[in-house]
């Protein structure tokens, strides 16, 4: 367990205390997941970084047609966020689901995403919505995609939290015509991992839709993005049938296991479908709206 | 007219509770303490062939380390019918501090007491074990084939491989051919098999104990037990020691129980104290929730197989039940359990022919033990969903159907107690009413993916133990010299207000104010003897033997004021503490010192000694009225300096009693996904007299709730390997505050002969029919068999698409 | 033996400093350094709520939350709720309409519930079950804990119009 517990007060200090320290210093953020890793022996750690002192990570900012989301930003702050309820509702709908008040309360959209769980439900509809990360190391600052931060393995993200700090989320406003919605497939509505979850962004042209994107999730090692459903969605009209039809599409996209928690393999696969199907349609209507 | 019982007085545990003050099991702590840790076995089936310690007990702070070879071997029941089994059954010793043979995933095998918790731990993970592993099975079926291994000795499992204790068969005996000639007469039959897999009592305290032992022999026990004596009975029998020396107490607070302590808290106590004699310093085992998922009593999976026969008149005539439970790795309950199973459900209505066979089955799964309906909730679940397939046969209306069979007040049964009451016709009516039951096959136009259905359900329950386990009570109350009122029982107060309705009876009975009474409760040291508080008893049992201990005190008071008002003791009452004249109930009367009575005025003039004194100790009450009467005070401290104090006494044997309940529900069903959405339960309860109502709906309302998440999602599973995959609060899906539907609690206030001031059991019955409801809602809703519990969205998705 | 280092932090209103190992939680050092054991322990995951404390005016699980953290920071048990003695209204209702039963989670749920009416008067009966939706109780059923926070909300109402009370 660790040894010492740092409040830098700038990114440089935050990313020279990483970089001095051979791997086993690591940034926490809302520490909901990492308290539980480091019980569960997944990281050894010696000394735990806190961004909460760096207060300009703290916002919720929006500047040409880009959302600026800070790393220490909560859950909370997101559900409450007039700015993301209007221009990335299906952000706030997922943040609203994560975990509970308490774990909202504290957990940040940042660490959610590099926990890299492939249900999360905030990093879910960052897919979605295109979302991009500012990463900060001893090497300088990238812009990284957010599904490129995803590896083949298991709820392993590519940012080491050893070494580098995200420090904001940048995710683009919803414009006129565009919509989008988040849907999820659970055991119960708080305290609950989804059993499979979609979100989906959507631009019309009238009653064409111009541009779609729809990720999912649990159904490999992180959240995926239906690229065949997407592509067949372009160019489509909005009505029932032809969203019925993309939707049948996800499961190219589809490779869920078998987990006696969750549900089966099978019982994923016969059902990822009809609830990407209401993820699309939700997003048309607040398209349309 | 009373004044106490039927009223919501608030608990007296709730201040300590709500202010964080109240003191649990896990909050204990002793100068000295040391903490225990346990290690488990990894394996389902394994024997243990060697245990090397040598590493952990090198770790620094590590002050003992225990395994089968430094700690007594002799075999004994977690499960409180070690000592409560009736004569005509074998208590079953199939357990040890450390067995043998490991016989399930978390099966304990050492354990470490260090100076902190996680010395303990890290020390646990340098014991060296080797193991044989051995084949292991998890499933009833499996578990009775010819192949399976076996996992306890034939000595233990006189009835058959891997069969629990005795088989239980109503009627008892060999069946004859009565039954079969019963079915020969019905019109429709209907056969049906049931399965329900296993629920978690998810109380919120973990299991814990501290043990104190000390030089002179001495061993006291602080833990979560939900049975002191009993425990201290047990753990007297585990470490070969006399009863005398050991003391269990609850601190006084239990966080919950539902059945899953009943003896011992797993065996939180046992490895406390085992760990606190090789240190000789106080120790705290306190389980992890994880712990308490894979090592504590589950509720027991099932298999219910139905045979029904009715009329075409819808006459029940005959019942043929058959219920095998998963007792896991050792029996605990395993052989009371099938029998109110059968019991239960056999009681629900009246039919001529019946018949039950039932036993448990060991497997290398958590043991199955008790958990809040103890059976009745698997047998209810199976003969509810075939009585509405019944119905649909017959083309009747499934609570109709009902009415006309139920069991009614006074019916000749096959129990050993009367059929002492029956409200149920009621609550069937306040149900359907409430739950808009004309709207059923209507709800449905056939288009779009939700479908609604209602469904109803019935069934009864115990109010205490008897004949399944031994059942008697006692309690004592005490008039102190200053005038309070002293009551002490035995029973532990695990949330369910027992501690709160118990003096209610009392001063009810006593006729007390309610500040006056104080309780004294959950000590072997301080208590007479129960069994405990489990098979909805406290109220019911508990309270008749708290009932008659108040009689007795107030007969002695009444008898010794007699001498004083120079009336018969026929002629007083005790109203608001208050001893005064019959007919002046409701009326002020001019309190006086009992000295200036007529009996005292003659007692103090034949005394050879001067004039008695006001001692000016007793203040006075100011009430005035036409006629004369003594405070509770006064008389006992007049009693008090003339060396006489007053005593009762409670014994009773209360025969038990039937507690009746209706539950329905309105369900959604998305057939695209198979998600299952409650929007309406409505629960009606016969409990008979109604001692504190907001805790008796309390109960209702806290069953309801668990019987939705036991319909729905609550689940253990396991692995091919033997491990339990559900054994967190984020994996096991029990409900919470954002997925309850609307509730509608009735109580239906009917009295029962035998209980105190006609109260009945109600602990328990709010969880035995709501996921029979809710399955036969579902039923409806798709018209399809749902034939399993929980109804996951995965498996109403396989029941509506194949 | 780990270096043990200072935490200054204001808890139920008053600045306190605990000398505790670094690696400590904050329930543990709430209930073992400080002995209060009204905030409880029931899974340490996060997953039942028993440990939530009001931290800056947010409940949390104070068992995944490193003492180390709460620097600086205002923290309020259920032992800060009563004033001097008097029980918080949120008690009081607790009592009154029965939503108390084995009491274990009754801690976490009147500061979960303390955090949502701090901040909103009158909640309905969604935000009251999205407050207390991380807070496990598996005694009650949840119905008469949603009374008891609908009738403090009242009660506080009633309180503020006519100026009484914190």
């Amino acid at each position: 367990m660790w040894q010492e517990y740092l409040f830098p007060e700038n990114i440089n200090d935050a990313v020279s205390i990483l970089s001095g320290s051979d791997g086993l210093a690591r940034i926490i953020a809302g520490g909901t997941d990492l308290m539980l890793d480091i019980e569960g022996g997944r990281h050894v750690v010696e000394k735990l970084v806190d961004l909460s002192r760096i207060r300009e990570l703290d916002q919720i900012t929006e500047e040409n047609g880009i959302i600026r989301i800070g790393a220490n930003v909560t859950c909370t702050q997101v559900v409450n966020s007039e700015l993301i309820q209007k221009k990335a509702p299906a952000l706030s709908q997922g943040a609203r689901r994560l975990g509970s008040k308490q774990i909202r309360n504290i957990a940040t959209i940042a660490g959610n995403v590099i926990r890299a769980q492939p249900a999360a439900d905030t990093a879910v509809p960052l897919v979605a919505l295109g979302a991009k990360l500012e990463v900060v190391s001893a090497d300088g600052t990238r812009t990284m995609e957010i599904l490129d931060t995803y590896t083949e393995s298991f709820a392993k993200s590519k940012i080491d939290s050893t070494s580098e700090v995200v420090t904001f989320l940048h995710v683009p406003a919803q414009g006129t015509l565009e919509g989008s919605a988040y849907v999820r497939l659970d055991k119960r509505r708080a305290l609950s991992l989804p059993i499979l979850n979609v979100a989906c962004k959507i631009s019309l042209a009238g009653d064409t839709i111009k541009s779609a994107s729809i990720a999912i999730g649990p159904v490999g090692p992180g959240p995926r993005r239906a690229f065949d459903a997407e592509n067949k969605l372009v160019g489509s009209d909005i009505s029932p049938e032809s969203i019925q039809s993309a939707a049948q599409l996800v499961i190219n996209q589809c490779d869920p296991r078998n987990s006696l928690v969750r549900g089966s393999r099978k019982y994923r696969m016969a059902v990822i479908n009809k609830l990407a199907e209401r993820a699309i349609m939700q997003a048309v209507a607040c398209a349309k709206a | 007219m009373m004044k106490i019982v039927g009223k919501n007085i608030d608990r007296l545990d709730g201040v300590d509770k709500v202010t964080g003050v109240g003191t649990f099991s896990t909050d204990l702590s002793a100068p000295g303490m040391l903490y225990g840790k346990i290690l488990r076995s990894p394996h389902p089936h394994a024997r243990i062939i060697k245990v090397d310690t040598s590493e952990a007990e090198k770790l620094p702070g590590v002050e003992a380390v225990i395994h089968r070879g430094n700690v007594p071997n002799n075999p004994f029941n977690t499960a409180a019918p070690m000592y409560t089994t009736v004569p005509y059954l074998k208590p079953v010793l199939d357990q040890w501090i450390f067995a043998e043979k490991a016989r399930f995933v978390g099966d304990e095998v050492a354990a470490v007491a260090a100076v902190s918790e996680k010395i303990a731990e890290a020390a646990c993970k340098l014991i060296k074990v080797e193991y044989e592993v051995l084949p292991a099975v998890f499933g009833i079926k499996e578990a009775m084939a010819a192949d399976a291994p076996e996992i306890h000795d034939p000595r233990i499992t006189p009835e058959g491989k891997n069969v629990v204790a005795e088989i239980i068969r109503i009627p008892p005996g060999l069946p004859g051919d009565a039954l079969d000639k019963a079915f020969e007469d019905a019109d429709i039959i209907i056969e049906e098999e049931f399965k329900t897999n296993v629920q978690k009592q998810c109380q919120m305290e973990n299991m814990a104990a501290l043990a104190i032992t000390k030089p002179d022999g001495s061993i006291t026990v602080h833990s979560t037990t939900q049975t002191p004596h009993p425990t201290k009975a047990i753990l007297a029998k585990v470490f070969g020691v006399p009863a005398s020396k050991i003391r269990v107490t609850n601190p006084p607070y239990v966080g919950g129980g539902f059945g899953s302590r009943i003896g011992l808290s797993g065996k939180a106590e046992v490895v406390a104290i085992a760990l606190s004699m090789a240190t000789r310093k106080p120790v705290k085992v306190v389980y992890t929730r994880k712990e308490d998922f894979m090592a504590t009593d589950t509720r027991h999976a099932s298999i219910v197989n139905v045979k029904l026969g009715a009329k075409k008149d819808g006459t029940f005539v005959a019942l043929d039940l058959k219920g095998y439970t998963n007792t896991g790795a050792y029996c605990t309950f395993g052989a009371e359990l099938p029998g109110v199973l059968g019991a239960m459900t056999l009681a629900i209505y009246r039919i001529p022919a019946i018949r039950y066979y039932g036993h448990s089955v060991y497997t290398n799964c958590t043991p199955g033990g008790a958990m809040r309906g103890f059976g009745n909730p698997q047998g209810n679940f199976a003969l509810e969903r075939v009585v509405d397939m019944m119905a649909e046969k017959l083309g009747m209306d499934a609570k109709e159907l009902r009415e006309k069979n139920i069991s009614r007040a006074g019916d000749p049964w096959f129990l050993p107690y009367p059929c002492s009451s029956s409200e149920l016709a009621e609550c069937i009516k306040q149900c359907a009413r409430s739950i808009g039951w004309e709207r059923r096959g209507k709800l449905n136009n056939g288009s779009g993916h939700i479908r609604r259905g209602l469904g109803i359900a019935v069934g009864t329950h115990v109010s205490n133990a008897w004949p399944f386990c031994v059942d008697y009570d006692n309690a004592y109350v005490a008039v102190q010299s200053d005038g309070s009122v002293n009551l002490s029982v035995g029973c532990c107060d695990m949330g369910t207000g027992i501690s709160t309705s118990l003096p209610q009876i009392c001063a009810e009975a006593m006729g007390l104010k309610w500040e006056d009474i104080t309780f004294t409760f959950a000590d072997t040291a301080s208590t007479p003897f129960t069994i405990g508080n489990h098979a909805s008893r406290g109220a019911y049992a508990q309270g008749t033997a708290v009932k008659a201990a108040a009689d007795d005190v107030k007969k002695q008071l009444l008898g010794y004021a007699a001498g004083l008002f120079k009336v018969s003791p026929e002629a007083l009452i005790i109203e608001d503490s208050i001893i005064k004249p019959v007919g002046a109930e409701g009326k002020g009367v001019t309190v006086v010192d009992p000295m200036t009575l007529p009996g005292a005025i003659e007692e103090a003039a034949a005394a050879p000694v001067p004039p008695p004194q006001d001692h000016e100790i007793v203040k006075p009450v100011h009430t005035q009225g036409p006629q004369k009467g003594i405070s509770l005070e006064g008389l006992a401290y007049y009693a008090h300096i003339r060396n006489k104090q007053f005593i009762g006494v409670g014994k009773t044997i209360p025969p038990n009693a039937p507690p009746w309940h209706c539950c329905a529900a309105e369900v959604e069903v998305d057939t695209e996904l198979g998600t299952v959405q409650v929007v309406k339960m409505a629960a009606a309860h016969d409990v008979g007299t109604v001692i504190n109502p907001l805790i008796v709906e309390g109960q209702i309302e806290g069953g309801v709730v668990q019987g939705i998440g036991y319909a729905l999602s609550e689940e253990i599973l396991y692995q091919p390997n033997g491990q339990q995959a559900h054994t967190s609060f984020s994996a096991y899906m029990l409900p919470t505050a954002e997925d309850i539907p609307e509730i509608d609690t009735f109580i239906v206030e009917g009295s029962d002969p035998s209980g105190p001031f006609g109260a009945k059991g109600a602990g328990e019955c709010g969880l035995v029919c709501p996921a029979s409801a809710i399955a036969n809602a579902v039923a409806n809703a798709l018209g399809a068999k749902v034939n399993e519990l929980p109804m996951t969205a995965e498996r109403v998705y396989a029941l509506i698409h194949g | 033996m780990m270096k043990k280092i200072t935490v200054n932090f204001t808890l139920n209103g008053k600045a306190i400093e605990v000398f505790c190992e670094p690696d400590k939680m904050l329930v543990d050092v709430l209930r073992e350094e400080l002995a209060l054991t009204g905030t409880k322990i029931g899974c340490r995951e996060g997953e039942c709520g028993a440990c939530t404390v009001i931290l800056n005016g947010d409940a949390v699980n104070s068992c995944l939350i490193p003492a180390a953290k709460v620097v600086g920071k205002e923290i309020q048990t259920i032992e800060g709720v009563a004033d001097n003695g008097r029980l918080h209204p949120i008690q009081t209702a607790f009592i009154e309409k029965g939503a108390v039963q084995c009491g274990f989670c009754t801690p976490g749920v009147i500061m979960s519930a303390k955090a949502l009416l701090d901040k909103n008067k009158s909640p309905n009966s969604d935000e009251i079950r999205e407050a207390i939706g991380g807070n496990v109780c598996r005694c009650t059923g949840y119905v008469k804990i949603e009374n008891a926070i609908k009738h403090a909300a009242r009660i506080l109402s009633e309180i503020s119009v006519t100026g009484g009370g914190k």
